[in-house]
């Protein structure tokens, strides 16, 4: 369609009013950073989201008895009462090829006293080398260590910490839980650490202590425990690994099902679905406002000319031909503003993904389905829909044109040149 | 003055003139406006539906509370009764009282919540069931049995995500154990009469309503409480209440008795989640009337540059650079203003015309979605406020000067003797 000389045409005609194409390019460059940018914010607030939600505290994967969600029960341990072989267990989980670590887990709910005051809470049995490789919670120690292997240290939130009046050292902290047989456990610990996650909730009433402790406490055998939680290197990948792991696992028969946070947190799923469906409500607001503006200079330009076009229709153009110079005027400031808008784009990208400006000093952290979300503007790349923003971009050149080159192919050449 | 409305009605001309470049401007402009006044309506109506449902899901927009029980949630730090009986007397002042909706006592303690499956941490609210009725949502959200009665006495009203947590079943019974007024630990064994769904997690797992008079019992507080919990009309009005009951309770206030807590601190994570998505909105705005503001700029600088010659002669015939430039800050200002206007009443009307209802996204999400500690309603009902529409004229009024200046100062530097040379 666009022959060499009306394309020649079209690009020399943008040089004739360089200010007035600056202008209409700026505008349509500033849409393409606009829509990149709070694209970009968006999936960075879905991955924040999605991280917060899964790598504070759950992991991105999990492997429970099949009865245990979402009653939770105690006594609902992987392989039933009779418990399985968990170092066997976690060594497969974590072999699969996308599994960064693997860790077992033993939940209670119980009842932490000071002596002057008691809080419930709940009690999570760990094995503090292989947790920290899969949840965020050993790497928020702001005092003391992680409980150590074979003692009977806990490892508590601020928040509770501070309810409880007590700090690293205090050696006289009362645990109460109902037990896995009916009994009442009670047994007293050393706090080791105090850790603050920023999660209100979770600095409240989660107390972390070596797996063995809980067990006793709870009258749970070594081989019991009601979860293997595990962190993936890609979010998105672990549906398939979850797949692949109950496939591995099947030889077991052990009645567990092994459940992805899509499947465990399935409202983040729909979340990170309907946020990637307003991508393109967003394109289309942005040009559908940027579309005036390119019509209007486009306007203006086939008006000034309309002497010119007059010339060439009665030299024998066709009126075909004078649309087709228009549009390839149009195209060529599709072209340039794209240039430009992906000039001033990138560094923006490259800047608030590698160093995201940090808007905690105006706005405090808050929380999407019980995820924290940091007031920062965090941007992913995506390079799909920064190409799909770009082929809009001409679209709505070439579209705001039509309407001009149409006005200009039915300039009246005889009407045109004899007045003025 | 003479001088202002010529320049007016030159402006109003000149804009004629070019009567088909000014409409596509002002097309961009309308639309804009509309959608800055829908977005903002909606966004407002949706901020205005978080916060009740916030306020009414926990202590209220404000929160009357001795000073210590927002950090402590201790029972140690509950209201004397003196506090209480200041805090009531002022609650029923006529000012305070024509806004308020509800006012409820409530005694909140932490505590732990187990059955023979489990135990699980849970916020137990002693709460006096015809108020409360009132005033909190959870009594709406029931999905099995009802909600606590004046006479129930050993009754629990229990969140769907504790009672799967526990195991149990309507009519169950089960244990809350928690530190009481006089520092002991001491159990109480309620019987679950009702269960809720609100779609908050943090809620449905935690929050246990029970009579006020069993946990006064239980826990040895007697009537006393640790918090009054006021709903007001609107959620502006919590900072002029406030101000009228900290007036009013100075005197409790300084003795360190008492404090009344809006619900951007009782809910900090709520108010930011507010204050982000304003921001947001805000950015989106910024953006939009970036581009607008563009193609104003070209438009008017279009028509300066096709109307050098007759500057040049009205500069010739006396007119001075300034006279000039002011002819066309008000052409730009004219333009945006009256097509900003337009575009703000249309908006207006559509969203009352078509959303007036609500704007159902229901289509999209579950009514599982929640954030900040409250449950999303997917109808967004838009919320008009007259503050809005005039931020919003200042806004456009601000950009049509803004867009102006650059093509008025190119006016003024018009060389009379060059525009007034050739003929084009």
């Amino acid at each position: 369609m666009l022959s060499r000389p009306w394309w020649r045409i079209g690009w020399r005609n943008l040089g004739r009013n360089r200010r007035r194409t600056l202008i209409t390019a700026a505008g349509l460059a500033f849409g393409y950073l606009a829509v990149v940018v709070l694209i970009g914010l968006m999936d960075g607030l879905t991955a924040e989201m999605i991280e917060s939600g899964t790598g504070v505290l759950s992991g991105q994967l999990q492997v429970h008895d099949i009865e245990y969600r979402p009653e939770r029960k105690i006594y609902d341990t992987i392989g039933g009462r009779d418990g399985a072989d968990v170092e066997r267990l976690v060594r497969e989980v974590a072999a699969d090829p996308v599994v960064e670590a693997a860790a077992p887990r033993v939940f209670a709910g119980g009842l932490v006293s000071s002596g002057e005051s008691t809080v419930a809470g709940i009690l999570m049995g760990v094995d503090p080398q292989l947790e920290a490789g899969v949840s965020r919670l050993m790497d928020s120690i702001v005092r003391g260590r992680s409980p150590a292997d074979g003692t009977n240290e806990i490892l508590i939130g601020t928040e509770m910490a501070r309810q409880l009046d007590v700090d690293v050292g205090f050696d006289e902290l009362v645990l109460i839980a109902p037990a896995a047989d009916g009994s009442m456990g009670y047994d007293l610990y050393t706090v080791s650490g105090v850790y603050q996650s920023g999660m209100a909730e979770l600095d409240a009433s989660y107390a972390v202590m070596p797996i063995a402790s809980l067990q006793i406490l709870v009258a749970l055998d070594p081989g019991r425990i009601h979860e293997i939680a595990a962190s993936v290197t890609d979010p998105w990948l672990a549906p398939e690994a979850a797949d692949r792991l109950t496939a591995e696992l099947s030889p077991l028969d052990l009645d567990i099902e092994v459940a992805p946070w899509t499947e465990l947190r399935p409202e983040m799923l729909d979340y990170a679905q309907l946020a990637d469906g307003w991508r393109f409500v967003v394109i289309f607001i942005v040009f559908a406002i940027a579309i005036f503006g390119v019509a209007n200079t486009m306007l203006m330009a086939t008006y000034e000319r309309r002497r010119e076009i007059a010339v060439m229709l009665a030299l024998g153009t066709t009126p075909f031909s004078i649309v087709r110079s228009v549009l390839s005027e149009a195209l060529a400031l599709g072209i340039l503003s794209l240039a430009f808008g992906a000039a001033i784009t990138f560094p923006v990208m490259f800047w608030f993904h590698n160093a995201p400006p940090d808007l905690s000093w105006i706005y405090g952290d808050y929380t999407i389905f019980g995820a924290l979300i940091r007031p920062r503007l965090r941007v992913e790349y995506h390079f799909a829909m920064a190409l799909w923003t770009g082929v809009a971009l001409l679209i709505t050149a070439l579209l705001a044109s039509l309407y001009p080159a149409a006005r200009a192919a039915r300039v009246p050449p005889a009407d045109t040149l004899s007045g003025l | 003055m003479t001088r202002a409305i010529t320049l007016v009605r030159l402006a109003l001309r000149n804009l004629r003139r070019q009567a088909r470049r000014s409409a596509i401007t002002a097309a961009a402009m309308i639309v804009g406006g509309a959608l800055m006044i829908f977005s903002l309506s909606i966004g407002d109506g949706g901020h205005e539906q978080w916060i009740e449902s916030g306020a009414r899901m926990g202590s209220g927009h404000i929160a009357i509370q001795a000073p210590n029980f927002h950090k402590s949630r201790k029972i140690d730090d509950r209201l004397s009764s003196s506090a209480r009986g200041a805090a009531e007397s002022a609650l029923r002042r006529p000012e305070v009282a024509e806004h308020t909706l509800a006012a409820v006592p409530q005694l909140a303690v932490v505590g732990l919540a187990s059955s023979p499956t489990g135990a699980r941490p849970a916020q137990i609210i002693g709460v006096d069931p015809i108020a409360e009725a009132e005033f909190s949502i959870l009594d709406d959200k029931v999905i099995e049995g009802r909600y606590l009665q004046p006479d129930d006495r050993l009754a629990a009203y229990v969140g769907a995500g504790l009672l799967e947590g526990l195991d149990l079943r309507l009519g169950s019974r089960f244990v809350l154990t928690a530190q009481d007024a006089d520092g002991e630990i001491a159990g109480q064994l309620v019987r679950v009469v009702g269960v809720y769904r609100t779609g908050v997690p943090e809620v449905d797992e935690a929050v246990i309503h029970i009579p006020l008079a069993t946990a006064g019992s239980w826990l040895r507080s007697g009537d006393d409480v640790t918090t009054i919990a006021v709903l007001l009309d609107q959620s502006s009005r919590v900072r002029p209440v406030s101000r009228i009951l900290e007036r009013e309770l100075s005197a409790e206030r300084e003795a360190g008795n008492l404090t009344v807590l809006g619900w951007r601190e009782a809910m900090p994570v709520l108010d930011a989640a507010v204050r982000i998505d304003d921001l947001g909105n805000y950015v989106w705005q910024g953006i939009m009337f970036g581009i607008i503001a563009l193609g104003i700029v070209n438009t008017v600088l279009m028509s300066v540059m096709y109307r050098k010659r007759e500057f040049g002669l009205l500069q010739a015939l006396g007119f001075t650079p300034r006279q000039t430039g002011g002819l066309i800050v008000t052409e730009g200002v004219i333009l945006t203003f009256v097509s900003g206007l337009i575009g703000i009443a249309l908006g207006l009307f559509l969203t009352w015309y078509f959303f007036r209802d609500g704007l159902d996204f229901s289509f999209a999400w579950d009514e599982e979605w929640s954030f900040s500690g409250i449950a999303m309603d997917p109808v967004f009902v838009p919320l008009f406020r007259v503050t809005r529409v005039i931020q919003s004229l200042v806004f456009l009024f601000l950009i049509g000067t803004f867009a102006s200046l650059y093509p008025a100062y190119r006016a003024t530097r018009i060389d009379v003797a060059e525009a007034m040379k050739f003929e084009r």
